[in-house]
C-alpha cells in the first residue's frame, strides 16, 4: 500500500518545458488516467516517476518517501510502454519472471497465475517474435503485474494493439489493474480509453494539468474551451457569441437565431464567449421556430451507430451534429433548423478559454 | 513489378558468372600457383594444366627455403603464429575497451561526446607512417619496441575505431525502453548492459570483430618498424621471399593460401551471427 | 453506369524458395460513376493489393479492369486517370507545400492563376492555409496526411484512390474533415476508393463497402446493408462497434417454430412464421446454431436475462455495460448513464426478433428484423 505523490514538478529540454509545476497525487488502488494531445508532456510525467531521467525541479514520492535521485531499480515500479519492450533473446516465460527474485517453485506458479489472469498460457515458451502484438502487450502487461509494484505504470499500453483487442482490453483492464493495490498512473492519447479505465483524469496540456476530475465531470464541466475540444467524437462545436441577460434569461446571438442559454443567475457573462455545444445535444428538425438555426445539410457521415451531420450554419460556421440511428432525419443539401437545449450550452471566456458560470449537464441516466 | 521472363534471367546467371569469374580469378590462380614450381610459373604461355606439387608447402613448414643460391632458413609458421596472436589479442583489447565506449557514446549525451567519439574515429585518418616515426622512437625509450605487447597497443588505432562506430550504431538501433524495462524489473544498470544490451548487439559486435581482425592481420607497416624477426606476422615475413637470387613465387602463393585460410575460416564462422537479424520482434511491428 | 468494372482478378505474389502467397482471389466489382467506395479490412486481407492494381502499381496475375470504359490494367500508372494518395504521404520534401500540391497539377496545363485557385480552394477545405509555404518536415504528421489528401483531390481524374487517407488526422478535426470531403466528392461527382482498416472512417464515408477477408470479397454493400443484413458471420462480427454478441445455442422444436436456448438460463423463442422456408428448413436440419446480437440491440435494466456486472463505462455519450450471463460475457450499449457497478446484478433485455442466426458453418440464416 503506497501512494504516489508528484509535488510541483518541472523539467525542461532546452526551450521546451514538458511539465511545468505539475502536483498529482495518485490513491493506493487508484487508475489516474494522464491524457492530452501529443506533446503535452504525458511521457516526460512518466518517465521521471520512472527514473529514466530526474526533474530539474520539484519532489516525487512513493509511500512518503522521496525516489528522485534512486535508480530505477529500486523504486518499485512496474511499467508497460507503448512499444512493448519485451526483451527479445527470451520467451514469454522469462519476459514475465524475469523481475522476480524468488525460488523456482514460487516464480513457476507467480508466472502461471499472471499469466492465466492475461491468457496468454499457451504463448508462455514463444519468443517475442513469434507473438501477436496483441500477445505482447499482455506479456509485457504481465511483467509490469508480476511484482506487484506499488505504482504502476502505463504508456499508452493499447496503442499498437488492433481496435478489437483494444476494445476487450478496455473493459478488461480496469478490473486487472485494481487487482493489486498499486497507484496506476495510465498515458493514452484516446479519450475513450481514459474514461473507459480511469478513476479520475489528469489532462494535460503544454506541460501543466489543465484539469484533474472524474470521466464524467471532465465531460460534462470542462474547465476550459480546449478541454472541451479534448473530449468528445465528434469535437464540440463551437461558435463566438455574446451573450444577454434579460428578464433573469440568458440568451444570445447564434447565426441570426435567438438561442436561449439558461437562467441568468446574477449578472451576465462580460464580453465575449465561445458557446460550446455538443454534437449529440444537438436536434435537428425541417420546422422553423424562433429559437431554431437556420442550417443546410452538407453531409451526412455515420458514426459509432449514429448519423453524424455537417450543417453549415446561415452565418457560414459548420457545427456537427450527432443523431440517434433510430431518429429520422434529413438528406444531404436539405436545409433544416437546429436546436439545443439551453442546459446543453457551454460558456467559454474567449480571452481565458476558461469555463463560466454554473452547469447542470450532469445527466442522470 | 516484377521482371522475371526466361530471357532475363538467362541474362542475369550469365552477368553474375562474368563477375564472379572476374572477381574471383586472382584467388583461383594463386591457388593454383601454390602447387607449381617456380619453372612453371614462369614459363610463356601460362597453363592451366600441370603436374602438382607440394613443395612449396613443405618448404614453408620446414622452414627451408631451397633457391638458386643454395638453402635459406625461413621462420614462416613462427609469423603465422604471431599473426594470429597478434590479431586475437589486438581485437580482444579492442572489444573489452570499445564494446562498453560504444554504449556509453550512444546511449549518453555527455559533454564533448561527439567530439572525443570523432576523434577516435581521426586515428583512422592519419598516415601510419607519419605516426611511425615519433611512435618508433618512444617505444624505444619506455622499452616496447618489438614486444607483443607494443604491437597490440599500437594495433588498437586500428581495431578500436572501427568497433566503437560500428557497434554504437547497433546498440542506437536496441530501443532503450528495453533496457529500461529491464530495470524496472529490479536490475542494475551493468545487468542491463551485460544481459540486454551486448546479447542484442551481438551481431553488431561479431562484424566489428571480424573486420577488425582482418584489419589487424593484414597490416604490415606496424610491425615491420616496431618487430623484429621473432615478433614478426606473415605480412612482413613475406618479405624474405625476396631472395638475392630471384623471387620465389611459388612459395608466395603457399604463404598466401596459408595465411588466408584463418580468416576465411573465421569469416565463414561467423556469417551466421552476422546475417542474423538485429531485430527480433522486441517491440511492436 | 459503371465507371469502375474489375472482372475476375487474381493476384499472387510468387518469391523463390517461399509458397505462393494469394493475396486477392476472383474478385468482381463494379463501382458506379460518384460512387464513394471503402476497401474495408484487417491487414493482409488483401485490400491494398487491389488499390495498388488499380493505380498500376502491381500487375494483376489475371482479370481484367476497366475504367471509364477503358481497358487499363496493361497501362502504366500514368496514363490511367487516377489520382492517389498514399499511406506514407509521399510529399516531395524540397518543395512546399502550395508546390506539393500544385505540382499534381502540373500535367493539366493550365494558368498559373487557376492553379492558384484551386490550391486554396483545397487548401481551405483540408484546412492548410496557414502552412502552404512551409515544408513537409515542419508540419505534423496530421497536417502531412491532408496535404497528400489535397495533392490528390486537387487533381481532374477519373478516379480517386485514397490509401488509409485519414488514419493520423488529428481528431478534433476528423468528423468535420470527413463531412466536407464526402460532400466535395458529391458536389463535383468524383469517383473514389479507398483503403482503411477503419470501419468509422469507412462508415462515415462510403456509399458502399467492400469488405474483405483472405484475399475474398466478403460482401459489398452499404453500411447498413452490412449492419442489418451481413453476408456471414465474419462480416457479423467483423462489422460494428463494439462488435456483434456471439453466442452457441442449442435448437429444439416448438409448436410452429424453435427454441434456441443458451446454456440454461436463455432461451429464444422464434416464431415459425417470421422465418422464409430455407431458413426454416435450415434450423430444422441442426441441433447448433450461433446466435448474434448487437450491443445497441441490448436493453438494459428491464428483461429476465440477469447478468453480473463486470464493467460500466461511461463514455460521456453512451454506457458501456459488460456483464457476465451464466459464465457467456455479453455487452451492451445504451445512450444514457446507468447506475450499477461490478459485481451488481442487472437485467438484460434481449430480444429474438433482434437476434441474426448463423449457422455451424458461418452461413447466415436469418437476419434480424430491421427497426
Amino acid at each position: 500500500m503506497a501512494r504516489l505523490d508528484i509535488n510541483s514538478v518541472s523539467k525542461a529540454f532546452g526551450a521546451a518545458r514538458p511539465a511545468d509545476g505539475l502536483s498529482l497525487a495518485v490513491e493506493p488502488g487508484e487508475i489516474v488516467a494522464v491524457f492530452g494531445p501529443s506533446g503535452s508532456g504525458k511521457t516526460v510525467l512518466l518517465r521521471m516517476i520512472a527514473g529514466m531521467f530526474e526533474p530539474d525541479d520539484g519532489d516525487i514520492l512513493i509511500g512518503g518517501r522521496s525516489v528522485v535521485g534512486a535508480p530505477p531499480e529500486r523504486r518499485g515500479i512496474g511499467m508497460a510502454f507503448q512499444n512493448f519492450a519485451l526483451f527479445p533473446h527470451m520467451t514469454a516465460r522469462d519476459n514475465i519472471a524475469s523481475g522476480l527474485r524468488a525460488s523456482g517453485n514460487e516464480v513457476a506458479s507467480r508466472v502461471a497465475a499472471i499469466s492465466k489472469l492475461l491468457k496468454i498460457e499457451h504463448v508462455l515458451s514463444h519468443a517475442p517474435r513469434e507473438l501477436s502484438n496483441g500477445q505482447k502487450q499482455r506479456t509485457a502487461l504481465a511483467r509490469a503485474l508480476i511484482g506487484n509494484p506499488d505504482v504502476l505504470l502505463l504508456d499508452d499500453p493499447l496503442r499498437n494493439v488492433d481496435a478489437k483487442l483494444r476494445y476487450e482490453m478496455r473493459l478488461e483492464l480496469p478490473n486487472l489493474l485494481r487487482r493489486g493495490t498499486a497507484a496506476v498512473l495510465y498515458v493514452t492519447q484516446d479519450y475513450r480509453e481514459a474514461m473507459a479505465i480511469a478513476d479520475r483524469i489528469a489532462v494535460l496540456i503544454d506541460g501543466r494539468l489543465a484539469q484533474v476530475a472524474t470521466p464524467a465531470d471532465i465531460y460534462a464541466q470542462p474547465a476550459s474551451v480546449a478541454i472541451a475540444r479534448l473530449f468528445g467524437d465528434p469535437t464540440i462545436n463551437l461558435a463566438e457569441v455574446s451573450p444577454v441577460a434579460e428578464h433573469g434569461v440568458l440568451s444570445a446571438t447564434v447565426a441570426g437565431a435567438r438561442m436561449r442559454l439558461g437562467a441568468a443567475d446574477g449578472a451576465a457573462p462580460a464580453g465575449a464567449c465561445w458557446l460550446g455545444v455538443r454534437p449529440e445535444d444537438i436536434a435537428v428538425s425541417s420546422a422553423s421556430t424562433d429559437d431554431a438555426i437556420p442550417a443546410r445539410i452538407l453531409a451526412i457521415t455515420p458514426m459509432h451507430e449514429k448519423a453524424v451531420l455537417l450543417l453549415r450554419l446561415a452565418d457560414g460556421t459548420e457545427w456537427l451534429a450527432a443523431l440517434p440511428p433510430d431518429v429520422p432525419h434529413s438528406a444531404a443539401d436539405d436545409n433544416v433548423f437546429v436546436r439545443f437545449a439551453s442546459d446543453a450550452a457551454m460558456l467559454f471566456d474567449r480571452a481565458t478559454g476558461l469555463r463560466i458560470g454554473p452547469t447542470h449537464r450532469l445527466k442522470a441516466a | 513489378m516484377e521482371h522475371s521472363s526466361p530471357a532475363g534471367r538467362v541474362f542475369r546467371g550469365v552477368a553474375l558468372t562474368l563477375i564472379l569469374i572476374f572477381f574471383m580469378f586472382p584467388i583461383v590462380w594463386i591457388f593454383l600457383m601454390s602447387f607449381q614450381t617456380n619453372e612453371q610459373i614462369l614459363r610463356i604461355p601460362p597453363r592451366v594444366l600441370f603436374e602438382p606439387t607440394l613443395a612449396n608447402y613443405e618448404a614453408l613448414i620446414s622452414g627451408q627455403l631451397r633457391t638458386a643460391a643454395g638453402n635459406l632458413q625461413i621462420s614462416f609458421m613462427r609469423n603465422l603464429f604471431n599473426s594470429v596472436v597478434l590479431s586475437s589479442a589486438a581485437v580482444l583489447l579492442a572489444l573489452l575497451l570499445g564494446v562498453p565506449a560504444a554504449y556509453a557514446f550512444a546511449r549518453f549525451k555527455f559533454r564533448l561526446g561527439e567530439s572525443i567519439a570523432f576523434t577516435l574515429l581521426s586515428f583512422r585518418f592519419a598516415p601510419p607512417l607519419l605516426v611511425l616515426l615519433p611512435l618508433s622512437l618512444y617505444y624505444q625509450e619506455l622499452g616496447l619496441n618489438d614486444t607483443y605487447f607494443g604491437i597490440v597497443w599500437v594495433y588498437q588505432l586500428i581495431a578500436l575505431p572501427l568497433i566503437l562506430w560500428i557497434v554504437r550504431g547497433y546498440f542506437e538501433d536496441i530501443s532503450p525502453d528495453i533496457e529500461h524495462a529491464y530495470r524496472l524489473a529490479g536490475h542494475s544498470w551493468r545487468e542491463a548492459f551485460t544481459r540486454i544490451a551486448v546479447p542484442l548487439a551481438g551481431p553488431g559486435i561479431a562484424a566489428a570483430g571480424l573486420l577488425s581482425f582482418i584489419f589487424c592481420w593484414n597490416n604490415f607497416v606496424f610491425a615491420l618498424i616496431l618487430a623484429s624477426a621473432d615478433k614478426q606476422p606473415v605480412t612482413v615475413g613475406a618479405l624474405a621471399f625476396v631472395t638475392a637470387s630471384g623471387i620465389q613465387y611459388g612459395q608466395i602463393a603457399a604463404a598466401i593460401v596459408l595465411s588466408v585460410t584463418p580468416t576465411l575460416l573465421l569469416a565463414l564462422y561467423a556469417q551466421r551471427y552476422l546475417v542474423e537479424g538485429l531485430s527480433l520482434g522486441a517491440v511492436k511491428g | 453506369m459503371d465507371m469502375l468494372e474489375l472482372r475476375g482478378i487474381d493476384k499472387v505474389y510468387r518469391s523463390r524458395g517461399k509458397a505462393p502467397v494469394h493475396a486477392v482471389r476472383a474478385l468482381d466489382m463494379a463501382v458506379e460513376k460518384g460512387e464513394i467506395v471503402a476497401l474495408l479490412g484487417s491487414s493482409g486481407c488483401g485490400k491494398t493489393s487491389t488499390l495498388r492494381m488499380i493505380a498500376g502499381f502491381e500487375d494483376v496475375s489475371a482479370g481484367s479492369i476497366a475504367l471509364g470504359g477503358r481497358r487499363i490494367h496493361e497501362l502504366p500508372p500514368a496514363r490511367r486517370k487516377v489520382a492517389m494518395a498514399f499511406e506514407g504521404y509521399s510529399l516531395y520534401p524540397p518543395l512546399t507545400v502550395r508546390e506539393n500540391i500544385a505540382f499534381a497539377l502540373k500535367s493539366a496545363q493550365l494558368s498559373r492563376a487557376e492553379v492558384t485557385r484551386r490550391v486554396d480552394e483545397i487548401a481551405r477545405l483540408v484546412e492548410i492555409e496557414d502552412i502552404l509555404d512551409s515544408y513537409p518536415r515542419a508540419i505534423s504528421g496530421g497536417q502531412q496526411q491532408r496535404v497528400s489528401l489535397a495533392r490528390a483531390l486537387v487533381r481532374d481524374a477519373d478516379l480517386y484512390l485514397l490509401d488509409e487517407p485519414m488514419g493520423q488526422l488529428e481528431p478534433q478535426l476528423r468528423a468535420v474533415l470527413r463531412g466536407r470531403i464526402k460532400s466535395l466528392l458529391a458536389e463535383r461527382g468524383m469517383t473514389a476508393i479507398f483503403v482503411t482498416h477503419d470501419q468509422t472512417e469507412a462508415s462515415a464515408l462510403a456509399d458502399r463497402i467492400a469488405v474483405m477477408e483472405g484475399g475474398v470479397l466478403q460482401q459489398f454493400a452499404s453500411e447498413k446493408e452490412l449492419k442489418g443484413r451481413p453476408a456471414n458471420l465474419f462480416v457479423a462480427s467483423f462489422i460494428g462497434e463494439p462488435p456483434m454478441n456471439l453466442l452457441e445455442a442449442a435448437v429444439t422444436r416448438t409448436d410452429g417454430g424453435f427454441r434456441l436456448s443458451v446454456g440454461t438460463d436463455m432461451a429464444f423463442d422464434i416464431g415459425g412464421a417470421g422465418l422464409d422456408g430455407e431458413a426454416a428448413k435450415a434450423l430444422a436440419g441442426t441441433f447448433q446454431v450461433r446466435i448474434g446480437i448487437r450491443p445497441q440491440k441490448i436493453a438494459v435494466g428491464t428483461g429476465d436475462v440477469r447478468v453480473k456486472v463486470v464493467s460500466n463505462q461511461w463514455l460521456g455519450d453512451q454506457s458501456h455495460i459488460a456483464g457476465d450471463g451464466g459464465g457467456r460475457m455479453l455487452i451492451a450499449v445504451t445512450p444514457g448513464r446507468v447506475a450499477a457497478r461490478p459485481g451488481d446484478i442487472v437485467p438484460f433485455a434481449l430480444e429474438p426478433r433482434h437476434l441474426h442466426i448463423f449457422g455451424s458453418d458461418g452461413t447466415c440464416l436469418r437476419h434480424a428484423e430491421v427497426t
